[in-house]
């Protein structure tokens, strides 16, 4: 083989793998369907698991929320589509809301499951059009999470109790 | 140097010396980027590679050389030095005195081989004791001290160590599996460096092999052959 050839190739390949390293280094994925996953949603072939997805779905709206997540999880195990990780941070959310106190660690893992919807949908945007939920967008989910762990005046107003789960 | 290797083989290796080297692996898989410390090392060990001779940049990059060459030669260039701080931020401690006893060994070491000038061949054995002696006591010394002992005695020295020395020497837990990388990826790492396109003979050194010829050395004028 011509050494410009070898010398080209070899380029290239050192650039893709830097590439894969620095990828790697920036999204820290945790498990091999999270890299397999990554790379499929590069080329545009990550699809979710449609069937897992609706199990899911079915759940939430059945308030098994454990369950919902669980099916969920299966959907998108490499964590790469905004709405179901949307509904995932919703069934922390809603099974973390309490009348007289919400589940802070409950809401802590909502608010980083939104704000992985919310870096995975284009432009940062997120709007679920699903008749069921009392928050349509990412950023209510989101500012809902936060105020639930937020500690002031207002947890200590008795009228709280007669708030409503969105 | 032959093309392949420099084009192929030098930065496949100490790419992949840079991944393992990032790899922390605990309850999940983390990938450290290296600290600004590491970084000043890593100048310091391309450094004394290169007035060592075991590195000749001119072969990598030079104005005689095309521009795809030199790109290759750059590459490789980077690659070593990502390579070369993620090994040392590798072999670093997380924290406590080991993390500063370490960083300041590690910083003497290297710049006593900056001073003193060694060759090729004392430098690449310098490195490997450096690198390896950082080795076993990350993840040998240290993580015997603490991981999780099996037996009650052993870990009620453990907890008496540690109250003495006011928790500053145990460290996390390490998994098994990162001594094996850590091994995998310095032992790379060495490899590479021994296979770095080195500084070539000076035009009297070619002389010297002459002279210390056996058969020339005899058949010099004036010099009569030692006896059998």
């Amino acid at each position: 083989m011509r050494e410009p050839v070898i010398r080209g190739v070899g380029l290239v390949a050192s650039l893709g793998y830097a590439a894969v390293i620095a990828w790697l280094y920036a999204t820290q994925p945790q498990i091999v369907a999270q890299v397999t996953g990554g790379f499929a949603s590069m080329v545009g072939a990550y699809k979710v698991d449609p069937q897992a997805f609706d199990d899911g779905l079915r759940f939430f709206r059945g308030n098994q929320f454990v369950e919902a997540r669980a099916s969920l999880v299966r959907a998108d195990p490499a964590e790469r589509d905004p709405h179901v990780q949307f509904y995932i941070a919703y069934a922390y959310y809603r099974e973390g809301w309490g009348r007289l106190y919400n589940d802070d660690a409950l809401f802590g893992k909502g608010l980083a499951a939104v704000d992985k919807a919310i870096a995975l949908a284009p432009g940062g945007r997120l709007v679920v059009d699903d008749p069921d939920l009392g928050m349509h967008s990412a950023d209510e989910l989101r500012a809902e999470l936060q105020r639930g762990m937020t500690r002031d005046a207002s947890d200590f107003n008795p009228l709280r109790v007669f708030g409503a789960r969105k | 140097m032959t093309a392949i290797r420099e084009a192929v083989v030098l930065p496949l290796i100490f790419l992949t010396v840079t991944l393992l080297g990032g790899v922390r692996l605990g309850a999940g898989v983390a990938l450290a980027p290296p600290s600004l410390f590491t970084l000043v090392l890593a100048t310091m060990l391309i450094v004394a590679l290169v007035r060592s001779g075991a590195l000749a940049p001119d072969r990598l990059l030079h104005g005689s050389r095309p521009i795809l060459a030199n790109t290759n030669g750059a590459v490789v260039l980077a690659t070593l030095f990502a390579a070369a701080a993620q090994v040392l931020g590798m072999l670093t401690p997380h924290s406590g005195l080991p993390l500063f006893f370490v960083s300041v060994f590690l910083f003497v070491l290297l710049l006593n081989t900056l001073v003193a000038q060694p060759d090729r061949v004392r430098l690449l054995r310098s490195l490997a004791v450096i690198l390896g002696s950082a080795l076993v006591l990350k993840f040998v010394i240290l993580a015997s001290l603490s991981g999780p002992s099996g037996s009650r005695t052993a870990r009620v020295l453990v907890a008496l160590f540690d109250a003495a020395t006011f928790g500053t020497i145990t460290q996390e837990p390490q998994s098994p599996g990162g001594g094996y990388l850590a091994f995998l990826a310095t032992g790379l790492f060495l490899i590479g460096a021994a296979a770095l396109p080195g500084a070539r003979p000076g035009p009297f050194a070619g002389a010297v092999v002459r002279l210390n010829s056996r058969a020339e050395v005899e058949a010099a004028p004036g010099v009569q052959s030692p006896p059998a």
